[in-house]
């Protein structure tokens, strides 16, 4: 596989992207591709429908690259924004997971799969960080983020008052974020591989 | 409802089409909020990478890059990094010229593009490229002169293949851009595509 831009940071892809460099486009791909594919996966539970979530995102940068504004935030973060947005929107158009129990949006297995090591270290840190939340925010996030439930089905669905299930979201992500650390500290990951 | 209690909901996109549409118009006036959205997507985001990433089957990388290669289809790659100031590939053709804006990048078989753009003292101005490839198929090289704040006035069509000079047509104003794109065979009569190159006069 051609990675000769593999140097350039997620931002530099981007603003490449945007003067139309469509090997910046496929290293971004070959970069987040697997998160990306993974996580639509995991929110709409169906194959088609993710790479479909998937492949509307990865437009959605082509098409729009020259408006990222790198001081709002990081390139990754608004690429699996857009991946996540996309698997949201699916879920709740084909009502897929309305049927189903809460507890089917829990983590679903490893087995079978097989994971690139810097990408299994990743999860486990985070799998790791969202253990250590009280049950009750950890339910929040993982409802909200992988189920896409909106807080209203939530407070609904676990018979809690809205604020009760806005204040979980609020504060796991807030402790979520101090278990993570610094993005200074994601480097020193990275060299792990 | 009180928007400022919506940002992590919003980060986790739980808000109903509704409240997101609110909350969104709410961001625009509050920079605390966006401050605070900006951590909480982060964290949000970290979520992703706690999920088992099976490999995507290999036609979705595929089916992506071919379907954004079609949507623009008419532009060249040129840059493999930022404009790099380094030797000129031609020499300023009289001493009363002025060179006004070059730009050196590799082009994607590696050779090195020099831009040059040589402006007279009747203001008039040339166009010099080397290392340009030949453009594609139904497609053409098309210069263009804009005056500040002014719409693009089509300047010349070439055809690109080794070295290339253009003579623009017309004048190019004070702080006028001088820029490139690929156009229909035949030409455009404003730009149609994101320029290869552009200078500033």
């Amino acid at each position: 596989m051609d990675r000769q831009l593999a140097h350039l940071s997620d931002e530099a892809l981007v603003a490449l992207a945007a003067r139309s460099e469509q090997s910046a486009l496929a290293e971004l791909y070959d970069r987040y591709g697997r998160t990306a594919y993974g996580l639509a996966l995991r929110v709409v539970r169906d194959k088609t429908l993710a790479e479909d979530a998937v492949q509307d995102a990865f437009l959605t940068i082509w098409r729009t690259a020259s408006r990222f504004v790198p001081e709002r935030g990081k390139a990754s973060t608004w690429i699996l924004t857009l991946v996540h947005r996309r698997a949201v929107d699916t879920v709740r158009r084909e009502q897929r997971r309305r049927a189903e129990s809460l507890d089917q949006a829990a983590e679903p297995s490893v087995e079978g799969v097989e994971e690139d090591a810097w990408l299994r270290l990743q999860r486990e840190r985070v799998q790791a960080a969202l253990r250590r939340l009280p049950d009750t925010q950890r339910e929040a996030l993982e409802l909200a983020y992988y189920g896409g439930f909106s807080q209203t089905e939530l407070a609904e669905r676990l018979g809690q008052p809205l604020g009760t299930i806005k204040s979980r979201m609020f504060t796991g992500l807030s402790r979520l974020r101090e278990q993570l650390g610094e993005p200074g500290t994601e480097k020193s990951w990275t060299s792990t591989t | 409802m009180d928007l400022h209690d919506l940002t992590a909901a919003y980060a986790l996109d739980a808000l109903d089409p509704d409240e997101a549409e609110a909350y969104e118009r709410h961001l625009s006036q509050c920079e605390e909020c966006r401050e605070q959205l900006a951590e909480l997507n982060e964290s949000a985001t970290a979520l992703a990478f706690g999920t088992v990433a099976p490999a995507p089957p290999p036609r979705l990388r595929a089916s992506i890059l071919d379907t954004a290669a079609a949507e623009r289809s008419n532009v060249v790659p040129l840059l493999r990094r930022p404009w790099v100031a380094r030797g000129l590939g031609v020499a300023a053709a009289a001493a009363a010229c002025v060179i006004v804006g070059f730009a050196v990048a590799l082009s994607q078989s590696s050779r090195t593009r020099v831009v040059t753009v040589v402006l007279g003292p009747d203001r008039t101005a040339t166009l010099h490229i080397t290392g340009l490839s030949s453009a594609p198929s139904g497609k053409t090289y098309e210069a263009w002169v804009i005056p500040a704040g002014r719409r693009a006035r089509p300047a010349g069509l070439f055809s690109g293949g080794g070295g290339t000079t253009v003579r623009l047509h017309g004048t190019v104003p004070r702080n006028a851009v001088v820029a490139v794109t690929v156009e229909r065979t035949g030409g455009a009569s404003a730009p149609t595509t994101t320029p290869l190159f552009s200078a500033r006069a």
